[in-house]
């Protein structure tokens, strides 16, 4: 079959409704006697919580009740993070008990008739706190005696582990020479435009929970809240309607989500949260505080001989639950090598908690590996005195090198980064450039270029999974439903969870093609438990490109089968002289002989025994999909930056990405991805930060402290794309979070390009104006 | 984020305004455009009892020349004074300084005399109406008083406006002749609170020498700064590039600038000798251009 | 709302997309409240309640402001616009149209807020260059697009009011 809609930018499914404000997002829910929480919050990063008063409060007009721990654990259990044997982690309760553990640490929770009353109430609500130091240093945590975050646990240091990859103390015997660095990066986080939030309805009389929320994953969310407050999973219903981003954040199971579906329970009313900016930015969740110290042993030409590696995080103080803290060091592990000759590795982990927030999985949650292998490998640039890019191109593959199993055990097949990284140079002109920069630096201008390969994968691959050590099973398996409806229309039922990834329209358009109808005659459904197939990471970790795409051209081949083999009965031909083309089925070579798909439906559905044997009417089937080796999104980033020497202002005045992730379904969603990705990268170099002090006060809690990029602060982005053969006949590739994981990487080596010749040489992430004058001055002697 | 709960008035004369601010006492807090009121009232804090919306009396919208000076109203907002062509011709710096303030939906809302009365450190106007020697007009119970910018802005979010007193216009008075004025500023990105911002203003004598100088900072502290010292440095001397260099490092190494999130005190008093030598040295190109013409 | 003393509660009449809107409302409820919550106008949406984000920009007598940033009762007597307002009947207004022909938006949250931005940059200057367009949307937070195609979409709304504009028809390609 000709395919006619995937390949193009298919106008968005979703958009009639989102351009004409009539999306349905959290804030929208309104129930009948429904309430508005707000929670009482700690100032302190560290507490005993000695008593909570909550008379006062609760003669505040307009609030109908507070709940502390000492209600909710007539209803709820603990949250009981999971993790392998040799992560330190325990049980919380979701509403303070007898400690805080950072700032904005739930206490207790305020109903009331509006939002703003319960506001009132906050403020009234008495808690006694006797302040603890706060840990907000992970160099005093490693340098030990710190106060305990979980004292049960026995230490601030939750694991240390060691892995080994062919010989490394041979490769550093032979070393030309050894480069070392500390790297840091800082942390950040996610800021969806709409906050996290949940509307949690029990109903005492059925003693059914109805749930609807602003989640990645309706299924684990189900699964927990069944699980924490023991309620039977066939009365607990979670939907998710449209969702104002997410990019990880809105993920696992929270403090807040339980402390207010118990509250429901608990008042036996519906009760609504909606988070405001300022608790998203403390408590929303935060990422990406890690560092990497690293040795590498190198040739006379720059290769990477072998690596010496030391990553520690500092996951603050509640573990997510659903996403062991162990899984953010694993996976950088076993990427490190990427598309580089990299043999030989050491690579220590290791994991701090602080009195800080919650560490999810931020857009890219290994990017850490991307950017400090490229950052290394600038750095041996300037050690030796090589271009970077003649540096990068000593170390990656090349086709000959495939497919090829990493040090690290990872099977890299179905890609080629030179091919990427060859077009990336040429788009660039480097001689151009170089000769432009020495021009603009005998004016006194500061200019640079940077670049990155990344190796991103998209979806999660068996090898990939296995270098992790992941024991469980694989979780990447997905099912897709569809139903042929009576009229000839077609429903197809995702676990995905889309929020913002446009699935409405590439999930339709894939199942179009497969069934010769138009977008308009498929209907996507997700977000409700009740409905779609079951799935605990829905939108996540770049797989729907690739598993769910697979499930669903899986199952709209067996619904296509299934109307054959219908369509055959009726029109006494064989299947396999019939074909599907603009909503009927046609009789091949007979274009005259045809029966309109909405006959089919409708006969399936109302004639006994014609659809099925068994007598089951209709014709709705279901599928699943795997994920396979060579699932590989593979892209190099590149960037021009002018630094202003006088202020430390950063300007980014070119970038671009060439990068491969197969076929593609929708370039303008795709593109979309890589676009907004890239913009979070520079953003994260150039603005954004998740402030603390040492002792963990936190110091960023609006939208004047933590900045994000706006339409003036970034380039157009030029993405070119290149295909490599495909591995798969599902060759659709994710694009998720490539572009936030390359652009900090070729960012941060524009920037150190642009002050080379000063001396400097960029070891952490986050360079706002201030910080790029201090480099220089300490580089200058100024 | 919501406020504390209050009671809101908007009377229809700036006798009502003041009456009603004198029964309210103390608590009461003056609405013009909210820009800078509700965030922190929305964050709770700031929590007056009785908001007195200045948005409803007539007349305080109105933009006058009177004589050389602009005479500004209470309610004119920053997106006018961007776009007004009597602003653009007797007080230009008005309306080159606008677009620095904020986006161009809170220009829409926000006034030039709620800015003043509000007296942020990071502002642009208080820095402004320091260096042009604005004068505003208050009215309280018993009557209408003016103020000089000098004696404005007392620290913090802190004016010596008292509480049962309304601003209610503010005269900005004319350069003068081969007078020049610029303003420029330095921040994280387009629209934020500035991390440093500086205004110079300069008029030459007849031979091309400085007859006075001053600049004024903003972000520098708790409220914006006005040098003077400056136009004693530079009296008499032609405004050649050492010359203003000097006077600007010397103005910022006067300054006593703070540590915050966005920068730090050093590399904001480097900010202010950047940016006061090139708005000196713009308002000297713009004050010789008027000796030329 | 001719009260003379101050009071918690009052009566605000506003006009709405053309409609005129009553309700009683707190003092503090803020115009995007009375919008969202009292007359079910949950197109506008609220971002950070602190007026640095835009999602909640409406337009006021046809210029763009906050509603976070303005109270319910400062509307009294004005006319506010939201995103429910843009469309014509079933007709999308030249921003939306434009915004759909370039796949300007992914999740939607900021959405309306740049919309109106959008159409009140058009309406002041009917045929902006990029760098207007990016000035125009910059107190606008987007955080999934990157931006360019919300910028792109935009411009093509411009031709699209152009060609309407023309005597052509501003459906496109």
């Amino acid at each position: 079959m000709v395919a006619r809609l995937v390949g193009s930018s298919v106008a968005r499914v979703e958009d009639p409704r989102i351009l004409t404000g009539r999306g349905h997002y959290l804030d929208d829910v309104r129930l009948p006697g429904m309430l508005h929480a707000a929670f009482v919050r700690s100032p302190f990063p560290h507490a005993a919580v000695l008593g909570i008063d909550v008379t006062e409060a609760l003669q505040v007009p307009g609030v109908r009740a507070v709940i502390t721990i000492d209600d909710l654990d007539r209803v709820a259990g603990p949250l009981v993070p999971a993790g392998p044997p040799d992560l330190l982690v325990a049980p919380f309760p979701a509403l303070a008990r007898d400690r805080v553990r950072l700032v904005g640490d739930p206490v207790a929770v305020v109903l009331a008739d509006s939002r703003a009353e319960a506001e009132d109430g906050v403020e009234a609500v008495e808690v006694d706190y006797d302040p603890l130091p706060g840990v907000g240093d992970m160099d005093d945590v490693l340098a030990g005696g710190t106060e305990l975050v979980f004292p049960e646990l026995g230490d601030n240091v939750l694991h240390r582990s060691t892995h080994r990859y062919g010989d490394t103390d041979a490769a550093f015997a032979t070393a030309h020479r050894v480069v070392s660095a500390r790297l840091d990066q800082h942390r950040h986080a996610n800021v969806p435009m709409e906050c996290r939030g949940i509307v949690a309805a029990f109903d005492p009389a059925a003693g059914t929970l109805e749930v609807q929320a602003a989640h990645q994953s309706p299924h684990a969310l189900r699964m927990h809240l069944a699980d924490v407050l023991g309620i039977p999973a066939h009365a607990v219903r979670v939907r998710c309607g449209d969702i104002g981003g997410s990019f990880g954040q809105k993920f696992g199971l929270s403090h807040e989500e339980v402390a207010i579906a118990g509250a429901s329970v608990l008042v036996g009313r519906p009760v609504k949260w909606i988070e405001d900016r300022s608790e998203n930015l403390m408590v929303g969740g935060q990422a990406r505080e890690e560092r990497v110290d690293v040795e590498a042993a190198v040739d006379p030409e720059g290769r990477i001989l072998g690596l010496r590696v030391r990553m520690v995080m500092d996951q603050g103080a509640y573990p997510k639950v659903g996403y062991p803290a162990t899984g953010y060091l694993s996976i950088v592990r076993a990427l490190l090598p990427a598309a580089y000759r990299i043999d030989d590795i050491d690579f220590e982990s290791v994991i701090v908690a602080s009195n800080k927030a919650t560490y999810v999985p931020y857009r890219g949650p290994w990017e850490i590996e991307t950017w400090a292998r490229e950052r290394l490998l600038d750095l041996v640039a300037r050690e030796l005195g090589i271009d970077p890019v003649d540096v990068r191109e000593r170390n990656l593959l090349t086709s000959a090198d495939f497919p090829r199993a990493s040090a690290t055990g990872v099977e890299l097949l179905g890609f080629d980064p030179r091919r990427t990284f060859d077009d990336t140079v040429d788009l660039l002109d480097l001689d151009a450039f170089r000769a432009r920069q020495a021009a603009a630096r005998a004016e006194g201008r500061l200019v640079g270029i940077g670049l990155a390969n990344v190796v991103e994968p998209a979806p999660v691959t068996p090898s990939l999974i296995r270098a992790m050590g992941i024991m469980a099973a694989p979780r990447t398996v997905q099912e897709a439903r569809a139903r042929l409806e009576l009229d000839g229309s077609v429903t197809v039922f995702t676990s995905q969870m889309p929020h913002g990834q446009s699935h409405e329209t590439t999930l339709a358009q894939l199942t179009a093609d497969q069934l010769g109808v138009g977008i308009d005659r498929v209907r996507v459904v997700h977000g409700d438990t009740r409905d779609t197939p079951f799935n605990l990471v829905g939108t996540g970790g770049s797989r729907a490109a690739t598993l769910a795409s697979g499930a669903v051209v899986g199952v709209a081949r067996r619904v296509r089968d299934r109307v054959l083999e219908v369509a055959s009965q009726l029109m006494e031909i064989d299947p396999a002289d019939l074909d599907l083309v603009d909503g009927s089925v046609v009789a091949r070579g007979a274009p005259g002989v045809s029966t309109p798909l909405a006959e089919i439906g409708r006969l399936a559905w109302v004639r006994p025994g014609l659809a099925n044997a068994d007598g089951r009417p209709g014709i709705e089937e279901t599928a699943t999909f795997d994920s396979a080796e060579g699932t590989w999104s593979v892209a190099t980033h590149a960037c021009e930056v002018e630094i202003d020497p006088e202020t430390g202002l950063v300007r980014v005045d070119r970038y671009v990405v060439v990068g491969d992730c197969g076929a593609v379904i929708n370039p303008a969603v795709v593109d979309g991805q890589v676009r907004g990705g890239v913009v979070q990268g520079i953003g994260a170099v150039l603005l954004e930060r998740s402030a603390y002090d040492r002792e963990a006060q936190f110091l960023s809690s609006t939208f004047m402290d933590h900045l994000l990029p706006t339409a003036l602060d970034v380039p157009r982005i030029e993405v070119h794309h290149v295909h490599h053969e495909p591995t798969d006949e599902i060759n659709f590739r994710g694009v998720g979070e490539g572009g936030a994981i390359g652009a900090p990487a070729a960012l941060t080596s524009a920037i150190e390009d642009a002050l080379a010749h000063l001396g400097v040489r960029v070891t952490e992430q986050f360079l706002p104006p201030v910080r790029i004058l201090e480099l220089i001055d300490a580089a200058t002697g100024a | 984020m919501k406020p504390a709960p209050f009671a809101y008035v908007a009377p229809d004369s700036v006798e009502g305004v003041v009456g009603a601010l004198v029964e309210a006492g103390d608590d009461a807090k003056v609405l013009a455009g909210g820009q800078s009121l509700l965030p922190l009232m929305a964050l709770r804090l700031g929590r007056p009892s009785v908001l007195v919306d200045v948005g409803r009396v007539d007349g305080l919208d109105r933009v006058e020349v009177v004589g050389d000076d602009l005479v500004v109203g209470a309610t004119v907002t920053h997106a006018r004074l961007g776009r007004d062509p009597e602003v653009a011709r007797v007080a230009p710096l008005l309306a080159e300084v606008a677009p620095f303030v904020a986006h161009a939906a809170v220009r829409n809302r926000g006034t030039l005399g709620g800015s003043l009365a509000h007296n942020d450190p990071a502002a642009e106007w208080p820095a402004v109406a320091l260096l042009l020697d604005v004068v505003v007009t208050v009215q309280g119970p018993t009557g209408a008083r003016e103020i000089a910018a000098a004696d404005l802005f007392e620290s913090y979010l802190t004016t010596t406006i008292e509480p049962d007193e309304v601003l209610t216009a503010v005269r900005v008075p004319g350069l003068g002749p081969r007078g020049g004025a610029a303003f420029d500023e330095v921040s994280r990105r387009a629209g934020d609170f500035a991390l440093v911002g500086a205004g110079a203003r300069v008029t030459l004598d007849d031979d091309g020498a400085v007859a006075s100088a001053a600049v004024s900072f903003l972000g520098v502290g708790s409220t914006a700064v006005l040098d003077a010292t400056v136009g004693a440095d530079l009296a008499g001397r032609p405004p050649d590039e050492a010359a203003i260099d000097e006077v600007a490092r010397a103005a910022a190494a006067r300054l006593d600038p703070h540590d915050d999130l966005h920068a730090t005190a050093a590399y904001r008093r480097r900010l202010a000798a950047t940016l006061a030598r090139r708005t000196l040295t713009t308002a000297v190109a713009r004050a010789s251009a008027e000796v030329a013409s | 709302m001719s009260a003379t003393e101050p009071r918690t509660e009052l009566d605000v009449a506003v006009e709405v997309n053309g409609e005129p809107r009553r309700a009683r409302v707190e003092a503090r409820r803020s115009l995007a409240e009375l919008l969202r919550d009292d007359l079910e106008l949950t197109g506008t949406h609220l971002g950070c309640e602190h007026g640095v984000c835009g999602s909640c920009t409406v337009l006021l007598d046809g210029v763009p402001v906050r509603s976070c940033l303005m109270l319910a009762v400062q509307a009294e007597g004005r006319s506010v616009v939201t995103v429910e307002g843009l469309a014509d009947g079933d007709r999308l207004h030249p921003v939306q149209q434009g915004c759909l022909e370039r796949h300007s938006f992914q999740c939607g949250f900021c959405t309306p807020g740049i919309l109106l931005t959008a159409a009140a940059l058009l309406d002041a200057q009917p045929e902006p260059d990029e760098a207007a367009v990016r000035e125009a949307i910059s107190g606008n937070i987007c955080r999934c697009t990157g931006y360019e195609s919300i910028v792109d979409g935009i411009l093509r709304a411009a031709e699209i009011a152009r060609e309407a504009a023309d005597g052509h028809a501003g459906e496109g390609a």
